[in-house]
This record gives structure tokens, C-alpha cells and sequence, in this order.
């Protein structure tokens, strides 16, 4: 029995019942989908975080008021009552410590408009305030102009810096080096244009002017504003020193006595790392558990759709017997015919999560990763799908009288 | 005994239906030789299909022997029985029981796939055999796009396709007009003319006309068994 005639029999099967086998294929779809999306989102996770994490540089950890991302819900209260990071802790703690000079203050604030003399941009820009050792600490380059110095904050000088994307938006004709933009009620010289970065997590690190951190902090935050602080610790040997000397110069500014908690957070790649892996493995177990009791209801449908369609072909299952088909033959060919039926809910399944996730990857520039494992995984997946849920059906087929089968009506 | 194709002695099959037993057939002891041409014939419920089931390798007696060309298969399990059918015996239905989303040369070709051909040598003994029974024009023709009688003749094309050493026909005319049951006759009368062993049950005493042996049976028993002096043979 060829495999070729199974699959198309198998077609057959799904065409000749299109509303029982079209749900049944809609279930093993929609549970390989969730299986796929899962595997493949965790996996785009990981590379999104590998990718921050590369661009703040491996030796980099961060002082902020709050943990990043929405991870630490339960203890708000806690985060709430802390002190906010200013300008002169910063200066402050650029000063106490000793073992690196790449500390950098950054604040930054989204949806902002841009004026430049020919026209505006859409409320979508954001703008930061830095410093220095900004570029070193975030590894951003500029690709023309020069990046805003110490001296341009020593003397309070309004200057910017700008991401491509403003570029394009609000400087469509001229080199804007030396022009002037207008937010709010400021204007800035153009000193400097970033180097393309692209985006991390949905945020296009592009569309972004940056301005001296005093200057931002003073035209554009509001009192809730607290700085996050990159210290750079140079090499991974040094890390461990530099965070040690780094709280406890915090602590010092702070006045907190040795047995107070620190009132602030300190934030190394592997913490981040940490609660990425958190997130993932939540997406990940979620979808699998989705993904695992969608098949199994579709493929108890399937067993169903089976032993109907092993009922209806009865006769054809006689004739095929008195033509000398082994049990064995008739076996393998129901059980191909159920995996060729899985397998093509699961293909549907894949195609629809790639087509979808990618679609989502561009309207939040995240890069979705399509995994060769993921695609195997729901090929391994659906055909022991196919050979669970269509084993008792094509069972009783090849165990059918051929006499009985023949004569049956 | 040497050219016998088919011999079986003192063959007994009993259903057992609950409590009451059955005896389709009560004993039957019978010698089919090579190229012979044989028609059953009794009233219904007399045992008939129960015989061919048996001579088919279909079902197996409940007590006595069947050697098929030598061979004793009355013990023989199930998948045995499937390579003999496959090999040696040629089945026609009365409800032709063509597959029905195949074409013709889809059907005539299935015993070739259970005896394990390659796809090109069964594509070409399909189709010489659909030519040699008049449909070498309807090959991918599917069969609700055929007549009762070209469905019969794409069924008997099939029987024939591996050379099996019977053609086993039950009531092969049961479900055509006369006129086209005369044409799947002629049919059956070139096959013999051609060397083949037939074997047909039928109810018409007409189409068991053209048999040249006439077996009768009666309440599982055989009630005579003639040679036919004046068989319809055409030409
Ligand atoms: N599977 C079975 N179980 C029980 N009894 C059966 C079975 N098959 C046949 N019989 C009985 O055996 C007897 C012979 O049946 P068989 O089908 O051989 O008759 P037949 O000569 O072919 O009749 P007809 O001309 O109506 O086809 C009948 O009494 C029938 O009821
Ligand atoms: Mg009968």
C-alpha cells in the first residue's frame, strides 16, 4: 500500500466531510498554533533580551528607583515610598567611586512632538536626557556630528542629538547638523546624528532625540522623575568590586545605616535575564498546557471522525480484504490516513502563527523567530497525535470480517 | 487429479447463532479441475454463498478439507488466506463492489498493489486488461460515471488482473438488464474459451445455460451435479 494513496484517501476523508473534519482540523490547528506560538515566542524573547542585554554591555549594571518591566506587582507599596534618583546623587556618586568613571545618568520620557523649520513630527518621539558616558554605557556610535560632552553640560549649551527616524521625519531635504529643533517651548542645536540601531522589544531605539541631562531635567520632567544610573564596570573581573563599591557609595549619599535595606534597585544582566526567563517560561508552559488539551479534545474527535468514517467504509474495507489486503495493510492505511489528517490541521496551525506572528513582529518591530525545532516539534507532535487518537478506529478496521464487511449495507 | 484446481472433501460449516446451530452446508464433497466451467445453482438459503465464501479462501470450513491445487487450506489463518486471494482467486460481486471515488484503472489495479507491484508495471496490466474487456477508453473513468454493465466488466477486469487460477462469480448478472447480462455472459465465455476456471452462482436458469457443469444444491447438501449436454456458446 503506498503511502501516496493513504494521504490522498486521507484527503478524500476530510473532503467528503467538510464540516466534521473541517472542526476537527480547526482543533489540531488551533492547538499546534498555540504550541508553535508558544515555543517560538520564547524563543524570540530570548533573542530580543540577548540583543538588550548586548547592547548594554556586558559589565554594565543598572541603579534605578523601580525594577524594570511590570515583574515586581506585589511589593508596589515597598518601590512606592522610595526616594527618586537626582541630579546631585548622580553627581555625587560619579564622584565617590573610584574604580570606574563610566557612570551615566539617563531619563527619558515618550510621545513627545518635534518641530524643526519645515515641519513637525507625529507625537511619537522620545527624548532623553544623558550624558557623557552615555554612548560608552548604552554602545551607541554616531554616525555624523559629534556626541554631547561633558563641557556642553558643564555650560548648560542647547544642543541635541538625533536618531535617524527624526531625521527623516522632520529634515526631509537638508543635512540637519547645525539646524535647530524646537520641543516645546526649547530649541536645540543639532550637533550629532545616531547610527541606526533598529528597535528592542517594539521600541525603535531611532526615533529618539537626545539632549543634555540637566537641560531635560529641567525643561521637560516632572517631580516624579527619577534618573536610572549605568555604571560600567569595564570587565567581568571587576563587576563584583565595582557593584560592592557602588551600593555602598549609594548607601553613603542615602545616610542608610547598615542594617536599612537599600531604598533603591540595583539591576545586573543576570537579574534581567532572570525575569525575562521568568516571563518565558510562563508563556512557554501556558501555551504548551493550551496547546496539549486542544489535541487532546481534537484528537478525541478525531478517533470520532475515524470510527465514522471506518463505519461508512465498511464495504470498501471487505472488498479491499478479498482482494488479499493483509489486516496489517489495512492497519497502516487508516493510521496513515489519521496522521495525513493531523498533519494537515497542524501544517494550517503553523502557517497561521507564522503568518500572524510575523504580522505582530512588524507592528511592534520585535523580531519573531521561526525555529527549524518548532516546525519538527509539530510534525513529531502531530503524527503521534495521528497514530494515538486513530489507532482503535483503523484497530477495528483491520480486525472487520470480510464476509460481514462485504455484505454490509 | 493433477490438472484439479479445486478439491474439497466432506466440508461441513455450521453457524452457531446462540443456542440454535446453523448448518449451511451439511456435507459437500467436490472436484473442479482446470478450465472446467461451473454453474451453482439452488434456492435461496440452500448454502450457495456459503460454498463460495469457502472456495474463495474467504471463510473456512467448520470441519473437512479443502486442498486448493494440492494445498491444504482449510486451517490456514487469516493473512495466508489474504495471499491466496490475492494471488489464485478472482472475485466478481453482484454489486460489482468498485471502490467508488477511484477510477477504473485505480480499482483494476488494487490486488497488484496488495501483491506488492511497482507502480508502472501495475499502471500497464491494469490497462491491458480494461483494453481486453472493451473499456480501454474509460480508464480514469470514475464508477457513477459508468454503466451497470461497464462497472461489471471494470469489476471483472480486476478479478482478472493478477491471472488467478479461479474466477469466482456471485450472481454476477443479478443487478443488469437481460441484455447486458448476455454481454458480461459473452464476456465470462471468452475467459473460458481462453483457459480460465469459472465458477458462477446464479438463480436464472438461462445465464446457468452457458455453464458446461451444473451443480444443484439443496439444504446445505448437493442435490445433483451434471455435465450441461447442450451449453450456449458463443463465438
Ligand atoms: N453469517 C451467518 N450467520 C448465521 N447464519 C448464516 C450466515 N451466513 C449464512 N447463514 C445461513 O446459512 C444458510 C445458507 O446461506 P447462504 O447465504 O449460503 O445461502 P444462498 O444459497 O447464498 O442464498 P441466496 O440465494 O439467498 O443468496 C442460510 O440459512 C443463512 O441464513
Ligand atoms: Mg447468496
Amino acid at each position: 500500500m503506498s503511502i501516496f494513496e493513504a494521504i490522498w484517501q486521507a484527503i478524500s476523508t476530510i473532503l467528503s466531510n467538510k464540516l466534521r473534519s473541517g472542526l476537527t482540523l480547526l482543533s489540531v490547528a488551533l492547538g499546534v498554533f498555540a504550541i508553535f506560538i508558544a515555543g517560538s515566542l520564547s524563543d524570540s524573547i530570548d533573542s530580543t533580551v540577548e540583543n538588550q542585554l548586548n547592547d548594554l554591555g556586558e559589565n554594565v549594571f543598572m541603579i534605578k528607583r523601580m525594577p524594570s518591566g511590570g515583574f515586581g506587582g506585589r511589593n508596589w507599596r515597598k518601590y512606592r515610598s522610595r526616594p527618586r534618583i537626582n541630579l546631585k546623587e548622580l553627581d555625587l556618586l560619579k564622584r565617590e567611586v573610584k574604580s570606574t568613571k563610566l557612570i551615566s545618568g539617563f531619563a527619558s520620557d515618550g510621545g513627545n512632538v518635534v518641530q524643526s523649520i519645515y515641519t513637525e513630527s507625529p507625537s511619537d518621539v522620545t527624548i532623553s536626557g544623558i550624558d557623557e558616558n552615555y554612548f560608552m554605557n548604552y554602545s551607541r556610535s554616531i554616525a555624523e556630528g559629534r556626541p554631547i560632552s561633558a563641557g556642553d553640560l558643564a555650560s548648560n549649551n542647547q544642543v541635541a542629538v538625533i536618531g535617524p527616524d527624526v531625521i527623516k521625519r522632520v529634515f526631509p531635504f537638508s543635512n540637519p547638523i547645525g539646524e535647530k529643533i524646537r520641543i516645546q517651548s526649547q530649541e536645540f542645536e543639532i550637533i550629532g546624528i545616531l547610527e541606526e540601531k533598529g528597535a528592542v522589544l517594539g521600541n525603535s531605539q531611532d526615533n529618539m532625540v537626545l539632549l543634555p541631562l540637566n537641560l531635560y531635567i529641567k525643561y521637560y520632567s516632572n517631580r516624579w522623575e527619577s534618573i536610572d544610573i549605568s555604571v560600567n564596570a569595564l570587565s567581568q573581573d571587576k563587576l563584583q568590586n565595582t557593584l560592592g563599591e557602588t551600593i555602598g557609595a549609594m548607601r553613603l549619599i542615602r545616610n542608610l545605616s547598615p542594617v536599612e535595606d537599600i531604598n533603591f534597585e540595583i539591576e545586573t544582566n543576570e537579574a534581567l535575564t532572570e525575569q525575562f526567563s521568568g516571563l518565558r517560561q510562563t508563556i512557554t508552559i501556558f501555551g504548551l498546557l493550551v496547546g496539549i488539551f486542544t489535541l487532546i479534545a481534537a484528537g478525541i474527535g478525531i478517533t470520532n471522525i475515524m470510527l465514522i468514517t471506518v463505519k461508512e467504509r465498511t464495504r470498501e474495507i471487505g472488498v479491499r480484504k478479498a482482494l488479499g489486503a493483509k489486516s496489517r495493510w489495512v492497519l497502516y492505511q487508516f493510521i496513515i490516513e489519521t496522521i495525513t489528517i493531523c498533519q494537515i490541521g497542524g501544517l494550517i496551525g503553523v502557517l497561521v502563527a507564522i503568518t500572524l506572528g510575523k504580522i505582530f513582529a512588524s507592528q511592534v518591530d520585535f523580531t519573531f523567530v521561526i525555529s527549524g525545532f518548532w516546525i519538527i516539534f509539530a510534525v513529531i507532535v502531530t503524527t503521534l497525535l495521528g497514530i494515538v487518537s486513530g489507532y482503535y478506529p483503523s484497530w477495528k478496521a483491520s480486525k472487520l470480517n470480510p464476509i460481514d464487511a462485504l455484505r454490509y449495507e | 487429479m493433477s490438472n484439479s484446481v479445486i478439491d474439497i472433501k466432506s466440508i461441513k460449516k455450521v453457524y452457531k447463532m446462540g443456542q440454535e446451530e446453523v448448518h449451511a452446508l451439511r456435507e459437500v464433497s467436490l472436484n473442479i479441475q482446470q478450465n472446467e466451467y461451473v454453474a451453482l445453482m439452488g434456492p435461496s438459503g440452500s448454502g450457495k454463498s456459503t460454498l463460495m465464501n469457502i472456495l474463495g479462501c474467504l471463510d473456512t470450513p467448520s470441519s473437512g478439507n479443502y486442498f486448493f491445487r494440492g494445498k491444504d487450506v482449510s486451517k490456514l489463518k487469516d493473512n495466508k488466506l489474504a495471499e491466496i486471494r490475492n494471488r489464485e482467486i478472482g472475485f466478481v460481486f453482484q454489486t460489482f463492489n468498485l471502490l467508488a471515488r477511484s477510477s477504473s484503472l485505480k480499482n483494476v489495479e488494487l490486488p497488484l498493489v496488495y501483491s506488492g507491484l511497482k507502480k508502472k508495471e501495475r499502471d500497464e496490466k491494469a490497462k491491458n486488461k480494461l483494453t481486453e474487456v472493451g473499456l480501454g477508453d474509460r480508464l480514469d473513468h470514475k464508477p457513477n460515471e459508468l454503466s451497470g454493465g461497464q462497472r461489471q466488466r471494470v469489476a471483472i477486469a480486476r478479478a482478472l488482473v493478477t491471472n488467478p487460477s479461479i474466477i469466482l462469480a456471485d450472481e454476477p448478472t443479478g443487478n443488469l438488464d437481460s441484455k447486458t447480462g448476455v454481454e458480461i455472459m459473452k464476456l465470462f465465455n471468452d475467459l473460458w474459451k481462453n483457459g480460465n476456471t469459472i465458477i458462477l452462482v446464479t438463480h436464472e436458469e438461462e445465464i446457468a445455460q452457458h455453464a458446461k457443469r451444473i451443480i444443484r444444491l439443496k439444504d446445505g447438501l448437493i442435490e445433483t451435479d451434471e455435465i450441461n449436454s447442450n451449453p450456449i456458446i458463443y463465438n
